[in-house]
């Protein structure tokens, strides 16, 4: 496999991650523009405690889980009590808020004679941990996809139990849900949470992967892309929101056909979707139907 | 005596560890091909040419990472030492993170900020 075509499929897995949290929050009726922030923070966690204070990467990935668990569950306990395209633009607001925080965000050491650790706007350098232990693109590959398809997994788990039912029951009709005793307040936090953990996840890959991070990373292109990754793989398996990443990243972009007016196909694609398969192209009835064909 | 050789020592060692890492600029030129540059990277470590590396350059967009993969290329050796040349087919003009991957005398990634417009590249304002 070339450099190019190993490039194109750990870009394809690390998107995934940040369009399966857009998703998680999707199918619990909450629409989020912000999941870039806590892509964010988990890339400037991770960097951090590998970078800066040598943690071995599993334990820093760890780490950054934790905390884009809790800013994301620290976001949503006011975000969470709005609705609709309230909650959106609060989310929207506080990715905002989080990306101007990484801009003055200065805190360096130095380390063997040169400053390492975040610079504001000049960003983040020298994340060398997957570098300096010999990891080759082709490994790092094999971990992005290991963890990816770890997360699937409990992705398809939880769907098909109880609990999976309930959050489904929560992002289609939550006044229903509450007068089934569901406490919706409290699930969606925790579906926050969840959300928030796995965006970080894919943020300290990010970061490992690229070795520089910055403000400009984490901006609203790449909220915006991955809740439109969501909505075009279709909202009826968390194999939707991949089967997104891969027509976007690993079609269009990949096969350079469209060369540089990629985007301008892509929001066509998006707008045809909307109007045409509104859940997404793995929608909860083709689901039904695939599962009555081959299961 | 043994307390001035450790502090001489302590004092030199961050010189020595920066001039280990290595250095690079680039300088492009816009062909006549829309997007596509002829570039020469220069690169350097301790100050002075480095010699012998294989270079791949690719480029990302800081504002739309991951979403826009520009095909990483082999430079070649240019005439002058430590120069090496490569031709970049971008998607579109702006700010990009043009990455070169080193190999060689000496392992590493180097991320260099520039704006490309219609004539060339400059080093991008942040």
């Amino acid at each position: 496999m070339d450099d190019y075509a190993i490039g194109v499929l750990t870009n394809v897995g690390l998107i995934s991650f940040l369009a399966l949290s857009a998703y998680l929050l999707l199918i619990a009726g909450e629409m989020s523009f912000g999941q870039q922030a806590f892509f964010g923070v988990g890339a400037y966690a991770g960097g951090m405690l590998t970078a800066m204070y040598g943690w071995p990467l599993p334990l820093a990935a760890l780490a950054a889980m934790a905390l884009g668990a809790l800013a994301q569950f620290l976001v949503g306990l006011p975000t969470l009590r709005l609705r609709g395209l309230y909650f959106a633009m609060a989310t929207l607001a506080a990715a905002e808020m989080a990306r101007i925080l990484f801009e003055l965000f200065h805190f360096q050491r130095q380390l063997e004679g040169e400053p390492v650790g975040p610079d504001g706007t000049q960003g983040f350098r020298g994340i060398r941990w997957v570098f300096e232990h010999g990891v080759e693109p082709l490994d790092y590959l094999a971990i992005v996809y290991a963890l990816l398809a770890l997360a699937l997994g409990a992705f398809l788990l939880v769907e098909r139990s109880r609990l999976g039912a309930t959050l489904r029951g929560v992002g289609e009709d939550a006044e229903l849900a509450a007068s089934l005793g569901v406490d919706v307040h409290r699930v969606k936090l925790g579906v926050a949470a969840a959300a928030g953990a796995l965006a970080a996840l894919g943020g300290v890959l990010y970061a490992h992967h690229n070795t520089y991070i910055e403000p400009r990373n984490f901006d609203i292109m790449l909220g915006v892309h991955s809740l439109a990754y969501a909505l075009i793989g279709g909202l009826g398996t968390a194999l939707g929101p991949l089967l997104g990443v891969v027509l976007d990243i690993g079609a269009l972009e990949g096969s350079r056909v469209f060369h540089g007016y990629r985007m301008i196909v892509f929001g066509g694609l998006v707008a045809l979707l909307l109007i045409w398969r509104p859940r997404g192209l793995l929608d909860e009835r083709a689901v039904q139907w695939l599962r009555r064909r081959f299961c | 005596m043994a307390k001035t050789a450790l502090l001489l020592i302590l004092s030199v060692l961050p010189g020595l560890a920066l001039a280990q890492a290595p250095k690079a600029d680039l300088a492009c030129k816009a062909t006549e091909t829309d997007f596509v540059f002829d570039c020469i990277i220069r690169l350097s470590r301790g100050g002075k040419p480095l010699e012998g590396a294989q270079v791949t350059v690719g480029a990302d967009m800081p504002s739309m990472p991951m979403a826009h993969n520009v095909k990483p290329v082999k430079a070649q050796a240019a005439q002058a030492p430590g120069e090496y040349r490569a031709k970049l087919d971008l998607e579109m003009l702006g700010v990009w993170a043009v990455k070169l991957r080193l190999a060689g005398p000496v392992r590493d990634q180097l991320i260099l900020h520039y704006e490309f417009d219609s004539k060339g590249a400059t080093p991008a304002k942040r």
